[in-house]
């Protein structure tokens, strides 16, 4: 029988909101055991805001916890408590893994610092994610997800031609330094494998985000200057852009040439076949030269056709053209579909709801969604007596003294 | 040479662009071996830019520099019988190999996972593709603008959009490419601990549109949630949420929690304005942002964007500058972490480029060799396998390198 790749693997997961969620998710995904430790004197702010399952409130209801917790397990303790510091370090003892996404400084502060996890557990491997680091004269900063894409200057470089400074719609730092969290921590069970040592790591939000961006650093680098905002466009490549559909609905679908051959294609496929001997568009420095032109010529066509039928056309001859999906296109995509991306586990408050899943296919070793993300606490007696060994008589008492709160 | 996290691990790139090179590079930049396997024309980031005075030059692309820094460079001819011996017995040595070559053209290219496989059972083969290796889509054509409005994300961007006539708008750069290249470092990794507990290999398919769909924050669950279709359009449902113009540019604000927007109030030297019922709370802050936007833009516009990024900051109140890329390599704080490194290169001279995504104390990040010249290391890589400097020669007269 073909087990997951952590399989046996167990991560103490301190984290909130999306950034450390995200990064856990992926070991969990990847078939590690990862024990997501709440309070309900804190909650997290992911089980409070919509969507909220039928739009009625409740903790075990909102969309965006059960999106990013799915596979999890949920320990409900209170870290404030000195009893639920103890409880939570002798999880870590039988721990592979810790996360932790609180400002730089605060776990040490609760007693729970790399240096006193490490006495408990020597060869562990620990990831530290905040906005600006765990070091430096801002890390006290506040770093939201949203902030992290003008302050990575993602901002001053997206946008519509002539336009203002622009957001991207997530906030793209907190998954992102999510993702290479859990890249961090599967290199560091490489080397722990290796090695027999644990590591430490610092992430920022902000540095992971630069990493992104060469085409921006590398032109001022060279040049001491930047890209200007162009919308969709691309330096190298026209047509290269979101063009309207039939109707008047909010339907658009995205086309691309890539090479002179792709476009000729795309003149003959939209029976246009005198724009394919048209000077102006000859070749990819015409096309940008012309390209205002060109994307009103495409226009009036687009708007004229469906976008699957717009997307099957070019597919055909072979031009990169497909809608710009929505949640709604995403949830009922035949592909995504097929391919078993889409999850749908039984909830017991909220049932069964389809969520975004695997992003791969591992041949040998199969990931799945194993449950749907953890009720609040659910996982409270089974972490207690069967990881930790505590008496049902133990586990009551630490209820009743709202340790286990 | 210092022991790093991922020193020893064997991997063979196969890579264009951006999403299998900085698999490559992330891999390398940790310690790994990486031989990056370039077609006689070069990696298409060749062509690409940023080049010095704007002047294409193949060995002088700051896109190509940056994502192949660490490497060696091999060329070969992945159209030709002899091309595919010689990647198999490139592979035959290797624990990865890497490629985003598109899935319908694998088998020709030499890319034969079964293949691959019978010479060296312990071989991992990751595929980084638009559409992953199955499904109705996956011959599609695609290129990474398709990718960001495929997996969702360009519908709901920029977000709170005050241009309804105007497409959903792409985020700056690659962003879909790099988040297909970086989750697939987290599964190409995963294989590779299971290898080290088994010793076998396996294949790896990765689907640019599917990371995409799993990075939509809670957009893609309001569908089946609660049945809403969300884009880029619409009002933000809290405020402040917002860029700021100050005396010398632009600034972000974002309130999350009430009592943000109280020592926002304080800073401001609570306005009489700021008593309205209207602001009461963050949601019908929202609700009335047409009456809160101007107030704050006119008090923010006396100041200047450091000092008002410190003085936010300073009472917990999350404000960012909107910077420049002149702006970022200006950062002390950027600076007292020694975020960005410089690279000397033999053709491109000496450059400041990005530097580690995560810190890790000794054993982390750290840049060994500048990109490789198109083919650079043949005879040093081709002459481990065993070739003589004459039947490497030999190779090259029949254009297989």
């Amino acid at each position: 029988m073909a087990r997951p790749p952590l399989e046996g693997i167990r991560v103490t997961d301190f984290t909130w909101a999306w950034a450390g969620p995200y990064c856990t998710l992926q070991m969990a995904h990847l078939g590690a055991e990862v024990i997501r430790i709440e309070s309900q004197k804190r909650p997290c702010v992911t089980r409070l805001i919509p969507p909220l399952a039928d739009d009625i409130p409740g903790p075990n209801r909102a969309g965006y916890f059960n999106q990013y917790n799915q596979g999890k397990k949920s320990l409900l303790l209170d870290l404030a408590r000195p009893e639920g510091v103890e409880i939570a370090k002798k999880l870590v003892a039988k721990s592979d893994i810790v996360v932790q996404n609180f400002s730089a400084g605060a776990i040490d502060r609760m007693g729970l610092g790399y240096e006193t996890l490490k006495q408990i557990k020597p060869d562990l491997i620990m990831i530290s994610i905040c906005g600006y680091g765990q070091t430096g004269p801002e890390r006290q900063y506040m770093g939201y997800g949203p902030a992290s894409v003008p302050l990575a200057g993602i901002s001053s470089l997206t946008g519509y031609r002539g336009l203002e400074p622009a957001e991207v719609g997530i906030s793209y730092g907190d998954p992102n330094a999510g993702v290479f969290g859990a890249f961090a921590a599967m290199a560091a069970l490489v080397y722990r494998h290796r090695t027999g040592k644990g590591v430490h790591v610092d992430l920022a939000l902000w540095e992971a985000l630069l990493v992104l961006m060469p085409e921006g650093l590398m032109d001022y680098a060279m040049n001491k200057t930047q890209p200007e905002r162009d919308g969709n466009r691309d330096r190298w490549m026209a047509p290269h852009g979101g063009f309207k559909c039939k109707g008047d609905d909010d339907k658009w679908v995205t086309i691309v040439c890539g090479t002179d051959a792709e476009w000729q294609a795309l003149c003959q496929a939209i029976g246009k076949p005198e724009l394919a001997a048209d000077k102006r568009f000859a070749n990819v420095t015409a096309r940008k030269a012309n390209e205002d032109t060109l994307e009103g010529i495409l226009t009036s066509w687009t708007k004229e056709h469906d976008r699957w039928e717009v997307t099957e056309l070019l597919q055909k001859v072979g031009v990169a053209a497909f809608p710009s999906m929505s949640n709604k296109d995403l949830a009922t995509d035949p592909h995504l579909a097929t391919r078993g991306y889409l999850v749908q586990k039984e909830h017991p408050e909220v049932g069964k709801r389809i969520h975004a899943g695997i992003p791969w296919h591992l041949s040998g070793t199969p990931c799945e969604v194993r449950h749907a993300a953890p009720l609040r606490g659910q996982h409270t007696d089974y972490v207690l007596g069967n990881i930790l060994g505590f008496s049902e008589a133990e586990v009551l008492k630490l209820r009743g003294d709202q340790v286990l709160y | 040479m210092a022991e790093q996290l991922l020193s020893g691990l064997k991997v063979v790139e196969c890579g264009n662009l951006v999403s299998a090179p900085y698999l490559g590079k992330l891999l390398a930049d940790f310690g790994a071996e990486v031989v990056k396997v370039e077609e006689p024309e070069g990696d298409l980031a060749r062509k690409r830019g940023p080049f010095p005075g704007d002047t294409p030059h193949a060995e002088k692309s700051g896109l190509f520099l940056y994502l192949n820094a660490n490497k060696f460079g091999v060329t070969l001819n992945l159209r030709n019988p002899k091309g595919h011996a010689l990647l198999q017995s490139l592979c035959s040595q290797a624990d990865i190999l890497l490629h985003n070559y598109h899935p319908k053209n694998m088998a020709s290219l030499g890319l034969d996972f079964e293949r691959l496989h019978r010479t060296n059972s312990g071989l991992i083969m990751t595929t980084i593709s638009y559409f992953g290796c199955t499904g109705p889509y996956r011959d599609y054509n695609a290129y990474e603008l398709t990718g960001t409005n495929a997996g969702g994300w360009a519908f709901i961007s920029p977000g709170a959009s005050d241009y309804p006539e105007l497409p959903p708008l792409k985020a700056f750069g690659r962003q879909a490419d790099f988040q297909g290249g970086v989750h697939a470092a987290v599964a190409t990794l995963a294989a590779y601990y299971h290898k080290c507990l088994t010793g076998e290999g396996q294949h790896v398919d990765v689907s640019v549109q599917e990371c995409i769909a799993a990075i939509l924050e809670m957009n893609f669950m309001h569908y089946s949630y609660a049945g809403r279709e969300t884009s880029r359009l619409g009002r933000r449902s809290i405020f402040p949420w917002c860029m700021l113009e100050c005396q010398d540019g632009k600034i972000f604000l974002i309130n999350v929690e009430e009592d943000q927007w109280q020592r926002l109030v304080e800073l401001i030297g609570n306005p009489e304005w700021a008593a309205l019922e209207i602001f009461k709370d963050r949601v019908t802050r929202g609700q009335n942002y047409d009456a809160l936007f101007p107030l704050l833009q006119e008090w923010a516009a006396n100041w200047k964007v450091m000092d008002l990024y410190k003085a936010g900051q300073e009472r917990r109140i999350c404000f960012a500058p909107v910077n420049t890329m002149a702006d970022l390599f200006a950062s002390a704080h950027l600076q007292a972490r020694e975020f960005f490194t410089q690279i000397s290169h033999q053709m491109a001279g000496t450059l400041t480029y990005p530097g580690a995504p995560i810190k890790v104390p000794e054993v982390g990040w750290a840049i060994r060799r500048p990109a490789p010249l198109l083919g650079q290391h043949n005879a040093e890589v081709y002459g481990r396998l065993g070739l003589s400097q004459a039947e490497i020669e030999d190779l090259r007269k029949q254009q297989v390198i």
